[in-house]
């Protein structure tokens, strides 16, 4: 992993197309401003881990439980 | 149109039925989609993806078992999908059966929005949009702070 280091207002070019900027440093925290094409999707990743989490579980879940009345066919 | 499902078997779908997902689920990838409905006037509907047979995923209206939600979107998601209010489009959300029917729950964090069939499950901003609310629980027991 490449690892840069950066000061408040300073910025981080990825390609053509994405600036990533830290706009504050305090306490333990960062804030970052981040520009990217409007087609990517940009998570916190413990909210993606438990959102992907969360459909694995849905696709294996056995719905044949009485939780839902069986399919009739 | 044909597609295979690990659940279901061998399923012939209209073509109005599948839908395009041009990012997938969140986490669990996919393309496209068919909106299966298994019984007649049922609570439940599954989005089978067409080529990963093992990829089905429960869905329903959340509106029907949580009248008061509501699904808020940052102007960049709104603005990617194309989607700026979210009453435009259909709303689904994930289901996770349980052998405890209390247990059962949707995933009130990451709606489906379908519009002109297109779906994207997005991240929902609103105060309320847990990721494990019971379905029988009939909405909010408290309002989130803040």
């Amino acid at each position: 992993m490449l690892t840069i280091s950066r000061r408040a207002g300073e910025r981080i070019l990825i390609g053509d197309g994405i600036v990533i900027e830290v706009v504050e440093v305090s306490g333990g925290s960062v804030r970052l401003g981040i520009t990217a094409p409007k087609e990517l999707r940009i998570y916190r990743e413990e909210l993606w881990e438990r959102v992907k989490a969360e459909n694995e579980a849905a696709a294996r879940a056995d719905f044949s439980a009485p939780a839902v009345p069986p399919d009739p066919a | 149109m044909t597609v295979n499902s690990s659940r279901f078997g061998e399923l012939e779908v209209p073509d109005e039925a599948v839908l395009d997902f041009p990012e997938g689920m969140i986490g669990v990838g996919g393309s496209r989609f068919a909106l299966l409905t298994r019984e007649e006037n049922g609570a439940f509907k599954w989005l089978q993806e067409m080529t990963q047979e093992d990829l089905a995923l429960p869905v329903t209206d959340p509106f029907q078992f949580f009248p008061d939600y509501e699904v808020v979107l940052s102007d960049e998601e709104a603005q990617r999908i194309g989607i700026t209010d979210p009453a435009q489009a259909d709303v689904l959300v994930v289901v996770r059966a349980d052998e405890d029917p209390g247990q059962v729950s949707a995933n009130l964090l990451a709606p489906i929005l379908v519009a002109a069939g297109v779906g994207h499950q997005v991240l929902n901003e609103a105060g309320w949009a847990p990721l494990r609310e019971p379905l029988l629980s009939g909405g909010r027991q408290e309002v989130a702070a803040g």
